[in-house]
């Protein structure tokens, strides 16, 4: 169950001289993409695991992350071919963007990721979603929804850094498959993720896309993700 | 003929001249004041020199200058095996083949005037003329106070340092920078603060004993001699005191056959001898002024043959290999083929165009800085929870190639917000496809930084590129620290690159076409 620690480095330091690090678990389900294990993706998340870290900088930090996994997330987006004759007259066989997109956030720590997914896409179309956990029968409950009309028609990338049980992206994914919205087309972002919440949700929607960061090392009593980072959203909005 | 596009120039080098404190009587024919006008007479230049015109930096100061002394680590690698390739590469830029004139003659001969009218028909954008009396030793005050009544002999060779003139002199010949000795005529003492200088294309050595010692004879391209009618000489040296200076016609003339006439007999004179060429009446023989620049000019003409056909053969060597290891090419993702094909769409608005760049530019700082240094960091978790993380090691900054290298700038504030960031301005002469650096600002400790990125948005023929990389290993730079990071570069402008400096990692998002012109930075700023 122990998470594997490695030489972390570029590739074209020899083996030896690369410090060594806890990288993220693998897992064997096609439809999860972990980020590669750079030594600048595992520095960014030291920064943001550390308690230490201001709040300034945990917004930067995990800022700098969430853009690097919506730059993954939108490369799982299709595209098709153009070619283009540049400034200087030279013809290029490049790729044009297909697909109208949207951001799902599930709030509240959902919601720290929109800054960096309007980093790459500029007047993306965000819609929010509430999900909380029922008192009564500890399950996750939808409070609320504010959905783009036409999502339906839409790639959606659903934004919640922490995965912990999965539970309230699982009621999201519900959620926008009653709009309409095909399994295929869901990119779900998260910054870390639990092992046993990945093999849940993968096996349960086969077709979605979950692109992660990092796969820490499993859940403690409390079904917080070990090692973690602590409360998402306090951490970045109140702390 | 890409090996031609590559003819990297001697760049120019600007040093505004500050003048500290004001001359004295300095009981020294009155140099000190006389230069100090000179200087002061300089109006600043614009950094945007063209290269068309005359321009000769006066290192004969006594002043202090506005670069900071930066530490000279070690020699330069520019000479270095191309990864496992069996022929070395052996390149060496031109400003590594230092010309050296040395123009000596009698005071008042006309040497500093003959030295500037040769510059002037010389017409090329680096040239310096060093003046020998930068290397007057310090005095003691016995002999400060000689000085003061016209009693210390300046013109014997042993008032000279040789050994720090032959030092310096060796230093630029191999393409080292060099740290000239400032000397104040008032206090008659070395100031503790030196005056840095880039070996130029041609420099010219003025002082009546620059042929003197044999180990400065050895390091000289061209020996001049400049003759005049000594008559002439006093008349001139008088003339100029008196009307400049307000000095009395005794103290001149007692200083004159105490010690200057004598001198020449003994030491200035016999240099004639060993001179190639000797321009007699001085200033006043144009037809001698214009043999020795044409003189001067065949032979830079053949060290450009030479270092031509260098970079042919650098070219030839580069060709047969794949790119090597330490060239770093983003990975085709269809979010990145896509930026670039928006990139590269005249179509698109400009403010898409900045949008996207930024953004891909923002993926490159990223994978730059997988390239630096990480040490293993335990971190715990507001839960009490242990974490093993890296942690970046030491500091890292950035020098921006400017104008384009500063279209990175936004990228790399998204990134490392407070980045130290220096400034190179190096624009390719767009007749000759030389690059030529205009202006220089590089942080302070620049050498203890782990990292150090080089921005550039586009590099053709990598010219740019191998300026830059040296200007920041002559600041003490490790090769290895260096990084450099351009959006898109053309294949052997990368080998040329690599080959000379095979320890540094190149960053780039797209090999482009040889020979693509620089039309990044104008779609970036509109202008």
């Amino acid at each position: 169950m122990d998470s594997k620690e490695q030489g972390v480095g570029p590739i074209y330091r020899p083996d030896g001289e690369k410090p060594t690090a806890t990288v993220s678990k693998e897992v064997s389900y096609e439809n999860v993409h972990v980020l590669p294990q750079t030594p600048q993706l595992i520095a960014l998340l030291t920064m943001i695991r550390d308690g230490r870290t201001t709040r300034a900088d945990f917004i930067f930090y995990s800022n700098r992350i969430i853009r690097l996994l919506v730059e993954e997330g939108l490369n799982h987006l299709p595209v098709v071919e153009q070619s283009v004759t540049t400034p200087v007259g030279r013809a290029y066989l490049g790729v044009k963007f297909e697909g109208k997109i949207c951001g799902v956030s599930i709030m509240r720590a959902g919601e720290a990721m929109e800054q960096g997914l309007r980093d790459c896409c500029r007047s993306v179309r965000i819609g929010k979603i509430l999900i909380q956990r029922d008192e009564e029968t500890c399950m996750p409950k939808l409070f609320y929804d504010k959905l783009p009309a036409d999502i339906a028609d839409r790639w959606v990338l659903l934004l919640d850094p922490m995965f912990a049980t999965g539970g309230s992206a699982t009621l999201a994914v519900e959620v926008l498959k009653e709009k309409g919205v095909p399994e295929h087309r869901i990119l779900f972002l998260n910054l870390i993720a639990s092992p046993s919440g990945v093999a849940e949700f993968a096996e349960r929607f086969p077709k979605l896309r979950v692109v992660t960061a990092f796969i820490d090392q499993g859940l403690d009593d409390k079904k917080y993700i070990v090692p973690g980072l602590g409360d998402f959203g306090d951490r970045y909005y109140t702390l | 003929m890409l090996a031609d596009m590559l003819r990297i120039a001697a760049a120019m080098w600007k040093l505004s001249v500050k003048l500290k404190g004001s001359p004295g009587d300095d009981g020294h024919g009155g140099k000190a004041e006389r230069w100090a006008k000179r200087v002061r007479a300089k109006p600043d230049r614009s950094p945007r020199w063209r290269p068309t015109r005359p321009s000769t930096l006066r290192v004969k100061t006594f002043a202090s200058v506005n670069v900071p002394p930066v530490v000279y680590e070690g020699a330069m690698e520019s000479v270095s095996p191309f990864q496992s390739l069996t022929p070395e590469v052996n390149y060496s830029p031109p400003w590594q083949d230092l010309s050296i004139i040395g123009i000596a003659g009698s005071s008042g001969s006309g040497k500093s005037s003959v030295a500037t009218e040769i510059v002037k028909s010389l017409n090329l954008p680096w040239v310096v003329i060093l003046s020998i009396d930068s290397f007057y030793k310090s005095l003691s005050p016995e002999e400060h106070r000689k000085a003061h009544a016209n009693e210390y002999d300046f013109d014997c060779p042993e008032s000279i340092d040789f050994d720090i003139l032959v030092e310096t002199l060796r230093d630029l010949k191999k393409g080292k920078k060099a740290h000239i000795p400032v000397y104040s005529f008032a206090e008659h003492q070395r100031q503790p603060q030196t005056q840095t200088l880039y070996s130029p294309r041609v420099l010219v050595l003025d002082g009546i004993l620059a042929l003197h010692d044999p180990r400065v004879v050895d390091l000289l391209d061209v020996k001049i001699f400049v003759e005049a009618d000594m008559d002439v000489c006093l008349g001139r040296r008088i003339l100029r005191d008196v009307r400049e200076r307000g000095r009395d016609i005794e103290g001149i003339i007692k200083q004159w056959f105490a010690y200057v006439k004598p001198s020449y007999n003994k030491y200035v004179e016999p240099q004639r001898r060993i001179s190639d060429i000797i321009i007699p009446r001085g200033i006043e023989n144009l037809t001698a002024i214009d043999m020795v620049s044409k003189h001067i000019q065949r032979k830079l003409q053949e060290k450009s043959e030479k270092h031509t056909e260098e970079l042919r053969k650098l070219g030839l060597i580069a060709a047969k290999v794949e790119l090597p290891p330490n060239v770093h090419v983003l990975p085709s993702t269809p979010q990145f083929l896509g930026m670039n094909t928006i990139l590269q769409n005249p179509d698109t608005q400009q403010d898409d165009f900045v949008f996207y760049f930024d953004r891909l530019a923002s993926i490159l700082i990223e994978k730059a800085l997988d390239m630096s240094t990480y040490v293993p960091t335990a971190v715990e978790t507001p839960q009490g929870n242990k974490y093993l993380g890296l942690n970046q090691n030491g500091t890292v900054s950035a020098v921006a190639i400017l104008r384009g290298g500063s279209c990175l700038e936004t990228a790399l504030k998204r990134t490392i917000p407070d980045c130290i960031t220096g400034r190179l301005l190096i624009q390719t002469d767009e007749s000759s496809a030389e690059p030529e650096l205009h202006y220089l600002k590089v942080q302070q400790g620049i050498e203890e930084h782990s990292m150090v990125m080089l921005l550039d948005p586009q590099m053709t023929s990598g010219g740019a590129a191998l300026m830059a990389v040296r200007v920041l290993i002559d600041h003490g730079v490790r090769q290895e620290r260096i990084v450099f990071v351009t959006c898109a570069a053309g294949e052997t402008g990368l080998k040329r690159l690599t080959a000379v400096y095979p320890k540094i990692q190149v960053v780039v998002g797209r090999i482009e076409n040889e020979g693509e012109p620089r039309w990044m930075e104008r779609r970036y700023f509109g202008c």
